[in-house]
């Protein structure tokens, strides 16, 4: 997901607090998929293909929104985009409650389908070792695409100078639609892959939203390496205070933040001054 | 019979008629409310965004289930019941549509209320309006601590805490040896003071207990890896934990995922809100959790408990969950009032003499025989027990079944928490 609010902030400079909500959305689409196929009789070590494939899927989701509402604030104040993407979390929310309601929804069991494993003395879930497999292979994925494509090249040239770019003639209007939904499906991807190790609910997009634009702050913005360190540092962090001085857990984000702030405010990986 | 909103030009006419009727009463000055003709209105409040929004649900399905069957019985005193459903959001909001479903819906009564953060705001409210309010599951407590010990209108949910002290009193008969305990909760008032009340009535029992470890997670939380991970280190014997909404689930899959009740005990004290999403997959037999005060699968269960479970399910494919004992509790008790308050003549009754009524009430609810006490606090019993895979559910239920009265677990009227349970003969 942060890796999605990179790109999408990247290259267009939109400050995409809907991500939460494309997450929340694959979430929901993910359980679906996969109560549907358990469901039909589909084998449950498969599961993780559904699962993935409606992630990816839902992903066109970003299309729409780009079309129909983002396209129209491009060129206006970023408060206006703040406006809009919240307006757009709100909707979502809604949306998904009246879709799927507004209990908790999640894949009962089939987290622990593929049973566990010791490491380093403790056990681990094997169906985590998946997603972190699966978050490097998106990572690196990503990577190649962006440094080795000319879909990559024209994603950085749009990035460093829009101008320039277009009067190459890239056409914006397309990149700006490709760039988004790109950035929707890492969100609504990511979305479906966590849902077996806990539970859909309406309102999961908005408590992400804070914590991923904390990791984009401290990694950098607009950086995908800032956003897979800022993750780590993020993550590892927390788990630290929580295990040593719990009290800490919540502000400890915002520590480091300010912190990373004060002292590179261009963040971790950020780049240097334009 | 559900109405969202009352439109302007009804409003209008019911200002007419509430205008002509004032005018009647004062030319022929006859009793007030006896113009008992036409549905009563009965407000509703309701969560129905965030996290307890399944909550709110529960209540409203069965309050909606209730005035049906009530209606299909001919109504109160002769009168169909006409809900009037509005939202419980943030405090100041819901004391403004308080307001407007009293002034303006011109209801006989204010059922709802959950999150105890709204109904604090609220009694005062009803106080001032001076109409019956009777809450689901919200009370006037700040922390632990009355804070409307002589209400007139106000009829508060049982004191927050009271799940905590069940579950502490039976912690050391099904768990016996333990002496080392952690905790984890919400960040809220509930989760602190459920963990508090939780550790006093424990050293009650276990004096050498010792609490090792406390958690906070806020409200809304998705993902306790690391909260877990801290829970392991700390090594202790059992785990206390007092969420009640999706977060129960969750925790319950990330534990069961490193295998963490493979070598510790669980306290649930009000999971059992969440009951049918515990999937025997992931949760574990011998886990003490706890139903609140309701237990769908009882089987000392009513009639109507079994009729209402056999509708719910039909209806929303789910088992009901306390909330809906709450509700059906106020419902119906409101109902007896009005009838108690009526006498041999079956005159409608005015608002004062239902309160009068309601003092004491004791009637048939879901979960069995319910009361309200004289200070307008919920009497009821807690369902507790160990989970079991022993049953035809895909869900664990509970057995053996423990049912702890407020008689015994929920602090007498003026009295303090932490004062009344350090007095405890154990």
């Amino acid at each position: 997901m942060a890796a999605g609010l990179q790109v999408v902030f990247g290259v267009q400079k939109i400050f995409n607090l809907a991500c939460g909500s494309f997450y929340a959305l694959g979430a929901y689409v993910g359980v679906s998929a996969v109560g549907w196929y358990v469901g039909a009789g589909g084998p449950p070590a498969l599961f993780i293909v559904p699962l993935a494939l409606a992630g990816l899927a839902v992903g066109a989701v970003g299309i729409v929104v780009e079309r129909g509402l983002l396209r129209f604030v491009y060129d206006r104040d970023e408060t206006f985009q703040l406006l809009m993407t919240f307006a757009i979390v709100l909707m979502m929310e809604d949306a998904i409650r009246l879709t799927w309601g507004t209990a908790p929804r999640s894949t009962a069991g089939l987290y622990l389908a593929y049973g566990q494993v010791q490491l380093l003395g403790a056990t681990a879930p094997v169906y985590n070792l998946i997603v972190i497999a699966a978050s490097l292979a998106i990572a690196l994925a990503i990577g190649w695409l962006l440094a080795r494509t000319a879909f990559g090249r024209i994603i950085r040239a749009t990035a460093d100078n829009r101008e320039m770019a277009e009067a190459l003639g890239v056409d914006m209007r397309r990149v700006y639609a490709e760039v988004f939904t790109l950035g929707t499906a890492l969100g609504t991807l990511g979305g479906a892959l966590v849902i077996p190790t806990t539970a859909a609910m309406s309102e999961m997009g908005i408590e992400l939203i804070v914590e991923a634009f904390a990791v984009v702050v401290i990694g950098g913005l607009g950086s995908m390496r800032g956003a897979f360190g800022g993750a780590l540092v993020v993550g590892v962090l927390r788990a630290i205070a929580i295990s040593v001085y719990p009290e800490l857990e919540m502000l400890l984000i915002y520590l480091i933040v300010i912190a990373v702030l004060a002292a590179r405010p261009r963040g971790l990986f950020g780049g240097a001054a334009a | 019979m559900t109405h969202d909103h009352s439109s302007r030009r009804q409003f209008l006419k019911l200002l007419g008629a509430g205008a002509g009727a004032a005018a009647a009463s004062r030319l022929d000055a006859p009793a007030a409310g006896t113009q008992a003709s036409g549905p009563v209105k009965i407000g509703v409040l309701t969560i129905r965004a965030g996290v307890a929004a399944p909550v709110g649900a529960a209540g409203l399905r069965a309050t909606e289930w209730w005035a049906e069957r009530v209606n299909n019985a001919g109504g109160i005193l002769g009168r169909p019941i006409q809900l009037v459903v509005e939202e419980e959001s943030n405090p100041k909001d819901t004391v403004e549509r308080f307001r407007k479903l009293v002034l303006q819906d011109q209801v006989e009564v204010v059922l709802g209320g959950i999150s105890t953060g709204v109904t604090l705001a609220l009694g005062p409210v009803a106080e001032d309006l001076g109409t019956p309010w009777l809450s689901w599951d919200g009370t006037t407590q700040r922390g632990v601590e009355e804070t409307m010990p002589n209400p007139k209108w106000a009829f508060k949910s049982v004191d927050n805490e009271v799940e905590a002290i069940v579950a502490g009193i039976l912690t050391p008969k099904y768990f016996k040896g333990i002496k080392t305990v952690a905790g984890i909760g919400n960040d809220y008032s509930y989760g602190h003071d459920c963990w508090e009340s939780y550790q006093a009535v424990l050293r009650r029992y276990v004096s050498d207990v010792k609490f090792v470890l406390e958690l906070f997670p806020k409200l809304g939380v998705t993902d306790f890896t690391s909260h877990i991970a801290a829970i392991q280190q700390s090594k202790a014997d059992l785990l206390m934990c007092s969420f009640w909404s999706g977060d129960a689930t969750i925790i319950m899959k990330q534990a069961a995922a490193v295998g963490l009740f493979k070598t510790m005990k669980g306290v649930f004290t009000t999971a059992g809100g969440v009951h049918d999403s515990l999937k025997k997959e992931f949760t574990p037999e011998g886990l003490l959790l706890g139903y609140n005060t309701m237990y769908f699968d009882d089987p000392k269960g009513s009639a109507l408990l079994k009729q209402f479970v056999r509708e719910y399910k039909a209806k929303y494919n789910e088992y009901p969950p306390y909330e809906c004992d709450h509700a059906f509790f106020n419902a119906e008790s409101y109902k007896v009032a009005v009838e108690k308050a009526a006498g041999p003549a079956k005159k409608w009754p005015e608002k004062a003499r239902v309160v009068k009524a309601l003092e004491g009430l004791e009637i048939e609810s879901l979960s069995g025989k319910r009361s309200w006490r004289e200070d307008h606090v919920q009497m009821c019993n807690f369902y507790q027990g160990i989970t079991t895979h022993k049953n035809a559910y895909d869900f664990v239920t509970i057995g053996p079944l423990e049912v702890v009265s407020t008689k015994q677990a929920m602090k007498p009227a003026g009295s303090k928490l932490f004062e009344w349970i350090a007095g405890w003969k154990v």
